[in-house]
């Protein structure tokens, strides 16, 4: 139904585009300040102006932000091939995985940027304790989730350890491993910029976070503006980009992914 | 190629003083049951008696509490045995042809594509070597499991309900198919329907009782694949719903 997709785009941009109007109108309508709430467009032209100063401290978030989520993907699908390959294993450790995944890690990042004195693994560090729990706990789910009958057929027919992990557990835990590389993409973003917030503060980062924490100080609004709307567009390319790798990977045979189709 | 399918050199299989349980539960004692080479012998019995259990114990998926299961040979049965269950069973990201071939890259050994395609060609699925289950049907995924089955050109052959989830036509088209491309093996086919025994079945007996006992071998008369609407079998089918029934009562 062609009507129903395009409502689909239509509804969302039309909101987002009366909230802005809004937006613009009653700031101008009040002449409220730029240093209290600028209005869009100049949010907009500060992106524009700024950019010299915004684009580098993008990419520097961008690459604690890519950097964390391969090294929590690596962590997180490591431990959940221990965790699945002995139950004694998990027993042990998923405990303070939930104590890493609980505690928050705007609590957590000072002391971290205390002992680790590279700000850059510092922010890493942050990062990677957010991201690899939804990995871990998703990969092992699938990975322990295997179709009994399958593995049954497996050893039946002489599969070894090694290949009923390659050929059978692996594969059918990638649905579940994809849903928690997801969540974990965006907590890779939300853990860069909180360990930034935390170690900004000290002068030792020139993130995006930096730059809002620097212009707060100015109270260059407008900056502080233009540099949450580059986080949350950031967000949001993360999202997209692991929605579609989801569907190209599962689209083929998995039902999550047939049914868009 | 068409009829290599046949096994070169056929099995029988011997359960002496078998005793399995589940969850503690004695399923079946001290039974005896002899599988004749070559022929289907059909198991029936009510659900939840332990014909799975049975089933898996043969296939040396767990261990009896007690008795042997050995081939006629007096050898065990590992590595001579192939399987199908009643959920197809196949690999959801792989294609029919990679599904049929499973057992040799389980095994390690190059797969042998040519006869997984002849033995699609023989279950009606020569087109669909390339396409993935989910594109498949009901039906033709369990030709896929059958062509599965027969790649693993075993000796002896497990079967647990394998037509039960299909529609009535299909079911009684894959039957006959089972029928003539399983001949010369040892099938030990499990089932709940009384038709379905007598139309497959050069034996078949009746799983009845807690634990479990194996009725007299019934041998119905003719080859399979028989009408099981045909007087004598209706005759017999009468028979075997009563000792079934006679099972609930109890």
């Amino acid at each position: 139904m062609p009507a129903a997709a395009s409502f689909r785009y239509l509804l969302p941009v039309l909101v987002g585009l009366a909230t802005l109007g809004g937006w613009e109108a009653v700031v101008r309508a009040n002449e409220i300040p730029p240093y209290i709430l600028p209005g869009p467009i100049l949010i907009a032209e500060t992106l524009v102006a700024d950019w010299g100063t915004l684009w580098p401290s993008l990419l520097v978030t961008l690459e604690i932000t890519a950097l964390a989520l391969l090294v929590a993907t690596v962590g997180g699908v490591a431990l959940a091939l221990l965790f699945a390959q002995s139950r004694l294993v998990e027993l042990t450790l998923f405990p303070y995985a939930v104590v890493l995944q609980v505690t928050p890690i705007v609590a957590i990042a000072p002391l971290i940027l205390i002992y680790v004195d590279d700000t850059r693994a510092a922010l890493l560090i942050c990062a990677w304790i957010v991201a690899f729990f939804p990995i871990l706990s998703n990969t092992t789910l699938g990975l322990v989730s295997t179709d009994r009958n399958l593995l049954d057929l497996f050893r039946l027919y002489g599969a070894g350890r090694f290949r009923t992990l390659a050929w059978l557990r692996f594969p059918a835990a990638l649905p579940y491993f994809l849903g928690g590389l997801r969540i974990a993409g965006g907590l890779c973003l939300i853990g860069a910029v909180v360990a930034e917030f935390a170690a900004g503060t000290a002068g030792s980062g020139s993130g995006l976070a930096y730059r809002i924490l620097e212009a707060g100080y100015r109270l260059n609004v407008p900056r502080m503006y233009a540099a949450l709307v580059m986080i949350a567009g950031v967000g949001i390319l993360i999202f997209l980009a692991l929605t579609a790798l989801n569907h190209l990977i599962l689209r083929r045979w998995h039902e999550s992914a047939r049914g868009a189709e | 190629m068409q009829d290599r399918v046949a096994v070169a050199t056929p099995l029988g299989v011997r359960l002496r003083a078998l005793t399995l349980s589940y969850g503690g539960a004695a399923l079946i004692r001290e039974v005896d049951l002899d599988l004749a080479p070559g022929r289907i012998t059909c198991l029936l019995g009510p659900s939840g008696i332990g014909k799975s259990t049975l089933l898996k114990a043969i296939a040396g998926l767990l261990t009896p509490d007690a008795g042997r299961i050995e081939g006629d040979d007096g050898r065990p049965l590992a590595g001579r045995v192939a399987w199908m269950g009643q959920d197809a069973g196949l690999l959801p990201w792989s294609d029919a042809l990679g599904n049929v071939t499973l057992g040799s890259r389980l095994r390690g050994e190059p797969p042998d594509r040519e006869r997984a395609q002849a033995l699609l060609r023989l279950v009606g699925l020569a087109e669909a070597a390339a396409m993935l289950p989910a594109k498949l049907s009901g039906g033709m995924r369990q030709r896929v499991a059958l062509a599965r089955t027969l790649y693993e050109d075993k000796p002896v052959v497990l079967m647990d309900e394998p037509f039960a989830a299909l529609d009535a036509l299909t079911r009684h088209r894959l039957q006959a198919e089972a029928a003539r491309l399983l001949a010369g093996r040892a099938v030990l086919l499990v089932t709940h329907d009384p038709a379905e025994a007598l139309r497959l079945g050069h034996a078949v007996v009746v799983m009845r009782g807690a634990p479990a006992e194996f009725s007299q071998q019934l041998t119905p008369p003719g080859d399979p694949p028989r009408d099981p609407t045909e007087p004598a079998m209706a005759a017999l089918q009468r028979r075997l719903l009563a000792e079934l029934g006679a099972e609930v009562t109890a």
